[in-house]
């Protein structure tokens, strides 16, 4: 690395999921000078979004048992004085496990080659999409596949073609990784001269696939040449359109970095039908499925929710019912009560209270009609984009990131017992008063006595929408009530190319459940309700009518959100734990941690306070600022004064005229 | 200035290693100034100039990267919605061009597929220490048809023109194809966008 860290802060934040990057932001807003690093090459831990080579690249990390790294670490041992002692932290990330992928799509090796030879014909605009390509081509040679059906390691099933259902070739990701690094550090550039000769030949592989008829079926290699089209979340969330990270992001202004869509639809599931969940009072009066009277009992219902409070009369007696229960006794037919039990309170748990339901009922009722037809947003290019807009806000308040940069452990005073640095993969000793780590980053022996919850999670490619309407651009949300009492209701979103996370033609759909099993286990009867496996598709041609699936991935992603600051073993008081991705829909538990480990670090700051705007404190076009040496100097000053006194207002304003 | 007093707005965002003059490059155009040994800037997401093109208001809105490139840690949104993308090296400074084709994958990976790329040589002040000639430089840039210019942040050589010429590119770009600024949101569908960041404003 060209260039040094320096060796002191006031605050150092390891790993950069959501609440950490809140954190950083919060802190840096505030004036606190921030290092923030992560051991991966990418932002958001397990909050990442990923392209499609990107996930088979997460994927291959987790399937190899290979402990990389070790051999590069200066050993931190020598580094630690007598009167300190050191707290290690992980090696190895465990968060993820029971990683199974499959492909459906076809993956007939014709197609292979003729992409391979259109790569060659077709250099297209820039050096880095040739390598892109050339990354993804890497996936599907021939012998790297039969290589990696001999290996030992895989479970029989897996290895059997016949079986229809293929497990992914990745072995060779990481290879083609390093060549492509390779490749930009030296050979690079003759690289792309060489290819001047034919760079007028030059079409996007885009238009290219439109020019060739037959296409609309899709491919292994189609999904694996249009990768970059796909941002892949490995956490499932939406936002609430009045919820905390809303608020969050408009109070902070970190909402201009970052664009949203509305989810459209809410789907129920009811006697093996996939039905739209009618909920703003147009949908209500507009839905063909339910009768008159439904109507009428509906809004009627729906309307008390919304001021439940204000009639305790009408609930009181229930208060120890389960929401369920209480659901019956209000005249709702079995499908109103389906809806609002599954769809609206999305509570299928029978533990539900009355109180519970109607509150979740009335939150949702309250977030319609914010922004959109549904409580709903999701954020262009997937829920990955969130953590990465509050780094960027910090980095803008001179917060100093660093991917790719390990810390092998605290180091702690013995006499204060508090933490005074950490120690980084190069044996650099960094200093900060404040330290806040992210759970999966902690030691075993630090967790001995933490129990852990899991989270079931699928991530499928799909060729149609589960509802098929008019419009092919829908984000939909569907719970899926659990088979049997006790199970755990599957959340599903489907999401449409729009909100680009996946390429033209195909649905992305996220299922999450808290785990009882390994990811597949908990959810492959769900998928198989809802979809069906493209290999299959000639046998059965009543199921003509579900989405064919091309991909699928499930994994099971530990939760750590339930956790108490006292589970964990000796930590220091000045290092703080962030939990990673819970179970929830929405983001309100990661951002309530973030507000209330900030609060306890610095009780007298406010949380993320509005930025001054950049156009207040930039000069106009038209009054040309004559060339004063240190001129700038003066609207760093004036912009520093102004946020302490939060006062936005007055000084830049002078200076537009 | 209200939110309607200009005819369009583009955002442009600066990219490069560390200390080839990105900041400087966008100071000298917002604000006529050169700061010298300045260190980063607190505070400043975004710079804004308002310049006249053929009697149209073009409201430039230049990102600068926060610093994030120091450690190769630039956020992949970072890119997202950009209209232009001024790629910057350092004349004087073999390893900032040797970079380029890095930075190139990141703009393929993460940014829209319309966005135009210039690529900057700057700091020719300091010819003397010139270490990548005009000619290689030139022949990559075509190579990856990109536009090419060298400037001078210091000596205010080249600066104006870069972000005038792109303006005027991103104005014809506009005209011709009125969707170029609807990328991040590019089809139609039921769900409306939801921007909190109008990027552009083509009346």
């Amino acid at each position: 690395m060209a260039d040094n860290l320096p060796t002191e802060f006031d605050v150092i934040i390891i790993g950069t999921g959501l609440p950490e990057s809140i954190l950083a932001a919060a802190c840096s807003r505030s004036g606190q000078r921030v290092l923030h690093v992560d051991s991966r090459s990418y932002y958001g831990g397990n909050w990442a979004s990923f392209s499609f080579s990107g996930l088979l690249s997460w994927l291959k990390e987790y399937q190899q048992n290979n402990d990389i790294g070790e051999e590069s670490t200066v050993a931190w041992q020598d580094l630690i004085h007598e009167t300190e002692e050191a707290i290690t932290l992980r090696k190895k990330d465990e968060t993820i496990q029971h990683t199974e992928a499959f492909c459906y799509a076809s993956q007939d090796v014709e197609d292979d080659i003729e992409e391979i030879g259109a790569l060659q014909k077709n250099p297209s605009s820039g050096v880095s999409s040739t390598f892109t390509e050339v990354l993804d081509s890497a996936c599907l040679p021939e012998e790297s596949q039969s290589s990696y059906f001999n290996s030992d390691e895989m479970p029989a099933k897996h290895t059997q073609k016949s079986a229809g259902e293929i497990s992914l070739e990745i072995a060779d990701v990481d290879e083609s990784v390093e060549k492509e690094k390779y490749c930009g550090d030296k050979t690079c550039i003759h690289t792309v001269s060489d290819k001047d000769g034919v760079k007028d030949e030059s079409t996007s592989t885009v238009e290219d696939d439109a020019n060739q008829p037959n296409r609309n079926r899709i491919t292994y290699s189609k999904i694996v040449k249009e990768g970059r089209r796909f941002n892949i979340d490995l956490v499932s969330k939406l936002l609430y359109s009045q919820g905390s990270l809303i608020d969050l992001l408009i109070k902070s202004d970190v909402s201009r970095y970052v664009e949203f869509k509305n989810v459209t639809r809410i789907l129920a599931f009811r006697e093996g039908k996939v039905e739209q969940v009618p909920c703003s009072r147009a949908d209500v009066f507009n839905s063909k499925e339910l009768t008159m009277v439904e109507k009428r009992i509906l809004m009627k219902f729906l309307t008390f929710c919304l001021e439940y409070e204000q009639h305790p009369d009408e609930y009181q007696a229930f208060r120890q019912c389960s929401f369920s229960e209480y659901l019956k006794t209000k005249k709702l037919t079995p499908n109103l009560q389906h809806f609002v039990l599954h769809s609206i309170a999305m509570t299928s748990e029978s533990s539900c209270t009355t109180i519970d339901g109607l509150n979740a009922t009335k939150n949702f009722l309250q977030c319609l009609g914010r922004f959109g037809n549904t409580p709903f947003l999701f954020p262009l290019y997937g829920q990955g984009e969130i953590p990465q807009c509050f780094c960027r806000m910090c980095a803008v308040f001179g917060g100093i990131y660093c991917l790719r940069h390990k810390v092998q452990c605290f180091v702690v005073d013995k006499e204060s017992g508090r933490c005074k640095a950490i120690i980084d993969h190069f044996g650099q000793r960094i200093n900060a008063k404040y330290f806040i780590v992210e759970d999966g980053y902690l030691s075993e022996e630090t967790c001995l006595n933490v129990q852990y919850k899991q989270i079931s999670r699928a991530v499928l490619i799909t060729d149609k929408s589960i509802l098929k309407t008019d419009s092919d651009q829908q984000t939909s949300i569907l719970i899926v009530p659990p088979a049997e009492p006790g199970a755990c209701a599957v959340r599903v979103t489907e999401l449409c190319s729009s909100t680009m996370t996946c390429m033209k033609d195909t649905y992305l759909v996220h299922l999450t459940c808290s785990s009882s099993k390994t990811a597949r286990e908990d959810l492959e009867s769900v998928v198989e309700k809802l979809f069906t496996p493209y290999a299959d598709i000639e046998i059965n041609k009543e199921e003509l009518t579900k989405p064919r699936l091309l991909w699928a991935l499930y994994f099971n992603m530990r939760d750590s959100s339930g956790i108490s600051r006292s589970s964990y073993n000796g930590l220091p008081s000045n290092v703080y734990v962030c939990s990673g991705p819970d179970c929830g829909l929405g983001n309100e538990h990661a951002v309530k941690q973030a507000e209330t480990l900030f609060q306890e670090i610095f009780p007298s700051e406010e949380f993320c306070p509005p930025p001054p705007n950049p156009e207040d404190i930039i000069f106009d076009g038209d009054d040309k600022q004559p060339e004063v040496p240190g001129t700038n100097n003066t609207v760093i000053a004036k912009l520093q004064s102004s946020e302490e006194s939060k006062n936005l207002e007055s000084p830049e304003k002078h200076l537009q005229n | 200035m209200s939110m309607e007093d200009y005819d369009f707005l583009f955002k442009i965002v600066l990219i490069g290693n560390a200390g080839v003059g990105k900041t400087c490059l966008v100071r000298r155009f917002t604000q006529g100034l050169f700061p010298p040994g300045q260190g980063a800037t607190i505070g400043v997401d975004f710079m804004i100039k308002t310049v006249e093109i053929n009697g149209e208001k073009v409201k430039l809105q230049i990102w600068d990267t926060a610093g994030q490139e120091r450690f190769r840690s630039i956020t992949q949104s970072y890119y997202r919605s950009a209209n232009a993308l001024i790629l910057t090296y350092d004349i004087t400074c073999e390893e900032s061009f040797r970079c380029l084709p890095e930075w190139l994958r990141e703009i393929e990976q993460y940014a829209s597929n319309k966005v135009i790329t210039v690529l900057v040589g700057n700091k020719i002040d300091l010819a003397e220490r010139r270490e990548v000639s005009q000619q290689r430089a030139e022949e990559f840039s075509e190579a990856q048809d990109m536009y090419y210019l060298e400037t001078s942040a210091k000596e205010s050589d080249n600066v104006e023109k870069l972000f005038l010429d792109l303006a005027c590119r991103l104005i014809s770009e506009a005209r011709q194809n009125t969707l170029v600024n609807n990328v991040s949101s590019p089809l139609p569908g039921e769900g409306k966008s939801i921007s909190y960041l109008t990027c552009c404003n083509f009346n």
